[in-house]
C-alpha cells in the first residue's frame, strides 16, 4: 500500500503531512510524560524486527500464492498506539529512504494509510475493547478467542480504511482518470483479501506471544487457570478456511462485474501491488505478466479507430514544439554526462 | 540468497555510496534534504498534461548524478518498486481520457496517454531525487540534520536505533529462513504450522536483546541524550545551495524551456 | 575495589541463584569467575552492575550499589556484553565509542581526544568510521572493547570476551586484556583463557564459591574442575600430575 510520491499533489501530500506529524506529536507527547526510557530500545528492536518480518514469504494454504505482514497491528498489540505509531514511522522512514518503497513527499500519507489507521483505529476502537469484552467468558481459551478476532478484525478494518485513504488521497491529487466510484470499487476487495491474510498472520505471532509470555501484550491481564486448550495449528487451519471461502466469493463477485476487462487489469496489476508490498520483485518486475499485458491492452486500444479526432492546431503546435525541445533536453542531458564522465576521467592519474 | 539478504545488501550498497566523496557529498544533509524536498514538490506540481514543461526537471538529477560520481544504473534496480505502482494507477488514464490532444505524425495521442507519461516520468524523477539524496548522505548525518531542522528527538533516535537494528534482524532472519528451507525442501514459504512460532521466537528473543541493549546504554550513563558525530557546521555553500537550487526549480517550472529550445527549430 | 558481603539473590523464591556470596578483589587485580551453565556467574555481574537487586551488601570502593549510588557506581565500571551486537548500537564505531564520555559531560574535544587514544592504544584506527553492522566479529568485540575504555573505567567486567572468535582474534583479544592495567573480573568458559589473563579465578558452583584461590592453582586441579562440571585447559591436558 506504499504510495509513490507521484500519485500525489504537493497540496495533498503537505496535508497528510501535517495530519500524520500532529498524530506523532501528541504520540511523543503521551510517551514522554508516561516517561519509560526502556521502551525506546524496545521500539527500535520490534520496529526492526517487523521491518525484517515484513520480507517473510508466508505459503497460504492450498492456493500456491504467498501472504506477508505490514504490521500494524501487531504493533500496537505489542508496543500500545503511541509507540507503535512511532516505531511504524521509522519503518516507513527507512523504507523510503534507503528502498524506494514509499517516496519522501508521500512518506505523510503513507503514515497516514498505514501505522495511523493500524496503531490508533487498530487500537483504541478494536484491540482494546475487544481485550475487554466478556462474551468469551473467562480463561486462557476466551482470552486466545479475543486475540483472535480482535487481529483479524484489526487488520481487515484498518486496511479498508487505509486502502480508501490511498483512492482518496489519488482522486483528490487529480491525478487518475478513474471514476473515484470504480477506483473504490477495485480498491477495497482486494485489500479485504489482503487484510484477512495480515489478519492471519498477526494472530500466529501473537498466540505465540500469548502462550510464552503473556505479559509483553497490551491490554491482556495474565491469568494463571489452564482450561481446555485449543490448538493453534487449529485455530489457524478453521481461519484459514474461513479465509479461503470468503476469498472464493470474492473473486467470484469479480467475475461477474460487468466491466470485466478493467477489472482483470486492474486485479492483475492489484496482485502484483500487494506482493510488491513485501519487496518481491521476482513475481513484480518491470516484465512481469501484469504489466506486460496490460501493455498489451494499452497499445491496442490506442490505435482503436472509433477514436474522436480533437482538431485544435495551435495546442498540437505548442506540444509538437515541446516534444521537439525535449528532446533537446535529453541531449543537454547527455551532454552533462559526457562532460562529466570526460572531466573525471582527467581527474584521475 | 533470499530476499533479506537482498536487502542486506541493498542497504550496503546505499552505504557504500553515501562513503563516496564528491562535491555532493560534502554538502550538509540538511541543506540537501530540503533541496530534494523542494525538488519533489516542484516535480509534483506540474499539470498532468504537462509533459513538455516536466521533461527538463530531469536536468538536475542529472547534473547532481554527474556530480557526485553516482552511477545512474545504481537506481535502476529501485526503479521496479516505483514504476508498477505509478503504472498501476496511470494505465488507467488512457482508458478513460480519450480525448486526443495532439497528432504526431498522423499519430492521435490521447489526453490519458500523456497524463500517464506525465505521471510515469514523474514517479522516476522523485525516486531519482531521493535516491541521490541517500546516496550521497550517511544515516548518522541524516540524523543529525534531521535534528538541526527540529525533528522530534524521540522519532530521530528511535530512526538511528531502528535503522542499526534492521541489519542485525534482517540478518538473523535471513539465518532462519535458510534454516527453514533447508529442513523443508520445496516449499515456497513458511508453512502454515509454522507461521506464529516462525516470527514469534525471533520476537521473543529480541525482547531479551532489547533488555541487555537498554542495559548497555544505561552502563554508559544514557540519560535520554543521543550525540551525532556529524557535527559539521552550516557553512556559506550550503547556505548558497538551497535558494540557487530552488530557484533553478522555479526557472525550470515557470519557464517552458522545452518549448522555446523547440520552436528555435519548429517552425 | 569490589567487595561481596553476603549477597544472595533469588528470581523465584526457594530457588536461589546465588547463597550468603562473599569475595573481595583488590585494586588492579585480574580476577576469572568460572563455573558451569548456571552457576551464578553472570547473576554476579548483574548484581554488581546494578542490574538487579538482591540481598546483601556490595561495594565499589567504597560505595555501596544501590539504586541512588548507581550513576557513581557505573562509572567505575565498564562492561564488556557477550553479543557485541547489543553493546554496540549506534550506526559507527566512532558514534559508539563517543556515546559513553559525552553521557558523562565531557566535552567534545576531550571526548574525541580519549577516542583517539584508546583506538591508538588497540590499534583499531582503521575502524573508527567504519559501520557497526559491517565489521567482522572479531573487530566487532575489539571495537567493544574500545567503547568501554573510552569511558575510563577503573574495573573492567567481561562477559565470555572470547566467545565465537577465530584462534587469530582470540589471540588478539586475550592479547589486549592483558595489556589493561585496570581491575579486571571476567566470566567465562574458555579456560585457556582465564589461564592467560587472570592470575586469581573464583569458582563457583550452585550459587556458592566452591573455589577461590590463585588461577595456576584451581585450574591445575582436575578433581576439582572436575567435580563442578568442568575440564582442565586445554593447554593443561595430557600433563601427568
Amino acid at each position: 500500500m506504499h504510495m509513490a510520491d507521484a500519485l500525489l499533489a504537493p497540496a495533498v501530500a503537505a496535508t497528510m503531512y501535517a495530519a500524520s506529524g500532529t498524530v506523532a506529536g501528541i504520540s511523543i507527547h503521551k510517551l514522554k510524560k508516561d516517561d519509560e526510557p526502556q521502551k525506546l530500545p524496545v521500539m527500535a528492536v520490534t520496529a526492526a524486527l517487523v521491518f525484517a518480518g515484513q520480507m517473510i514469504n508466508y505459503t497460504i494454504p492450498g492456493t500456491g500464492s504467498s501472504g506477508h505482514m505490514c504490521g500494524g497491528m501487531l504493533l500496537s498489540a505489542l508496543l500500545g498506539p503511541q509507540a507503535g505509531f512511532l516505531s511504524m514511522i521509522v519503518i516507513l522512514a527507512i523504507q523510503c529512504l534507503f528502498f524506494a518503497d514509499g517516496g519522501l513527499m508521500a512518506l505523510g500519507a503513507n503514515i497516514w494509510n498505514m501505522a495511523f489507521y493500524g496503531c490508533f483505529v487498530g487500537y483504541y476502537l478494536i484491540w482494546r475493547p475487544i481485550m475487554q469484552i466478556q462474551w468469551f467468558g473467562e480463561g486462557k481459551s476466551a482470552q486466545r478467542t479475543r486475540i483472535v478476532a480482535a487481529s483479524i478484525i484489526g487488520c481487515v478494518v484498518t486496511l479498508q480504511l487505509g486502502a480508501f485513504s490511498v483512492v482518496l488521497e489519488t482522486s483528490l491529487s487529480g491525478i487518475t482518470e478513474l471514476p473515484f466510484g470504480a477506483f473504490v470499487a477495485l480498491m477495497q476487495p482486494i485489500h479485504l483479501a489482503i487484510g484477512l491474510v495480515e489478519g492471519l498472520i498477526t494472530t500466529a505471532v501473537l498466540l505465540f506471544v500469548y502462550e510464552s509470555r503473556p505479559e509483553l501484550l497490551q491490554c491482556i491481564p495474565v491469568v494463571g487457570g489452564e482450561s481446555s486448550k485449543r490448538s493453534l495449528k487449529a485455530v489457524i487451519a478453521i481461519l484459514a478456511v474461513v479465509a479461503l471461502v470468503v476469498g472464493g466469493g470474492l473473486s467470484l463477485l469479480a467475475s461477474s462485474n460487468p466491466d470485466g476487462l478493467e477489472w482483470a487489469l486492474f486485479g492483475n496489476a492489484e496482485k502484483g501491488y500487494a506482493e510488491n508490498m513485501g519487496l518481491d520483485e521476482e513475481s513484480f518486475g518491470l516484465s512481469s505478466k501484469a504489466a506486460d499485458t496490460a501493455g498489451a491492452i494499452q497499445e491496442k486500444t490506442s490505435f482503436l479507430p472509433d477514436y474522436a479526432f480533437a482538431d485544435n492546431d495551435t495546442a498540437v503546435g505548442t506540444t509538437v514544439s515541446g516534444i521537439v525541445g525535449s528532446a533537446m533536453v535529453a541531449g543537454v542531458a547527455i551532454l552533462i554526462c559526457l562532460l562529466g564522465g570526460f572531466f573525471r576521467k582527467k581527474k584521475i592519474p | 540468497m533470499n530476499k533479506m539478504q537482498r536487502a542486506i545488501r541493498e542497504l550496503s550498497e546505499m552505504d557504500e555510496l553515501a562513503a563516496g566523496s564528491s562535491l555532493i557529498h560534502a554538502l550538509h544533509p540538511a541543506a540537501k534534504l530540503v533541496t530534494t524536498v523542494v525538488y519533489i514538490l516542484v516535480t509534483l506540481s506540474f499539470d498532468k498534461y504537462d509533459l513538455g514543461g516536466l521533461v527538463p526537471m530531469l536536468l538536475w538529477p542529472v547534473l547532481l548524478f554527474q556530480v557526485s560520481g553516482i552511477e545512474v544504473k545504481a537506481c535502476f534496480y529501485k526503479l521496479r518498486i516505483v514504476l508498477p505502482l505509478v503504472m498501476a494507477v496511470g494505465l488507467f488514464n488512457p482508458f478513460f481520457d480519450k480525448a486526443i490532444l495532439l497528432q504526431l505524425g498522423g499519430l492521435p495521442v490521447s489526453g490519458g496517454v500523456i497524463s500517464m507519461l506525465t505521471l510515469m516520468l514523474k514517479g522516476v524523477f522523485c525516486l531519482m531525487a531521493s535516491f541521490l539524496l541517500m546516496a550521497t548522505t550517511s544515516i548518522d548525518s541524516l540524523c543529525a540534520a534531521l535534528r538541526k531542522l527540529h525533528v522530534p528527538k524521540l522519532i530521530v533516535t528511535l530512526l538511528l536505533l531502528t535503522y542499526r537494528y534492521v541489519g542485525v534482524m534482517t540478518e538473523e532472519l535471513a539465518v532462519m529462513t535458510d534454516a527453514y528451507h533447508l529442513r523443508a525442501p520445496g516449499q515456497k514459504g513458511i508453512h502454515i504450522s509454522a507461521w506464529g512460532s516462525f516470527l514469534g521466537q525471533l520476537l521473543l528473543r529480541s525482547m531479551d536483546r532489547a533488555q541487555e541493549l537498554y542495559s548497555s546504554m544505561m552502563l554508559r550513563g544514557y540519560c535520554q541524550e543521543f550525540y551525532y558525530a556529524d557535527y559539521r557546521a552550516f557553512r556559506l555553500g550550503d547556505a548558497l545551495y538551497v535558494p540557487a537550487s530552488s530557484t533553478a526549480f522555479f526557472l525550470l517550472r515557470t519557464v517552458r524551456i522545452a518549448e522555446l529550445l523547440g520552436s528555435t527549430i519548429v517552425r | 575495589m569490589i567487595e561481596f558481603q553476603h549477597v544472595s539473590f533469588a528470581y523465584e523464591k526457594d530457588r536461589p541463584v546465588l547463597q550468603d556470596l562473599s569475595f573481595r578483589i583488590e585494586k588492579g587485580e585480574a580476577v576469572g569467575l568460572i563455573g558451569a551453565n548456571g552457576a551464578g556467574k553472570s547473576t554476579v555481574m548483574k548484581l554488581l552492575l546494578g542490574l538487579a537487586e538482591g540481598e546483601g551488601r556490595i561495594l565499589v570502593e567504597g560505595t555501596e550499589v544501590r539504586r541512588d549510588s548507581l550513576p557513581v557506581v557505573r562509572r567505575k565500571l565498564g562492561f564488556v556484553l557477550q553479543n557485541s551486537d547489543n553493546q554496540m548500537f549506534m550506526p559507527t564505531v566512532y558514534e559508539d565509542m563517543l556515546f559513553g564520555p559525552l553521557n558523562y559531560k565531557l566535552s567534545r574535544e576531550e571526548a574525541d581526544a580519549r577516542v583517539d587514544a584508546v583506538l591508538e592504544k588497540l590499534h583499531l584506527e582503521d575502524l573508527k568510521h567504519r559501520y557497526n553492522h559491517k565489521i567482522s566479529g572479531g573487530e566487532k568485540r575489539m571495537a567493544a572493547i574500545a567503547t568501554v575504555l573510552t569511558m575510563e573505567p577503573e574495573a573492567i567486567l567481561m562477559d565470555e570476551p572470547t566467545s565465537a572468535l577465530d584462534p587469530y582474534n582470540r589471540r588478539i583479544v586475550i592479547n589486549t586484556i592483558r595489556e589493561l592495567e585496570q581491575t579486571k573480573l571476567i566470566t567465562s568458559h574458555d579456560l585457556d583463557m582465564i589461564l592467560d589473563t587472570c592470575d586469581r579465578v573464583i569458582l563457583l558452583s550452585e550459587g556458592c564459591i566452591a573455589a577461590d584461590g590463585p588461577a595456576r592453582e584451581i585450574l591445575y586441579d582436575r578433581m576439582l574442575l572436575e567435580r563442578n562440571r568442568m575440564e582442565l585447559p586445554l593447554s593443561l591436558m595430557g600433563r601427568s600430575d
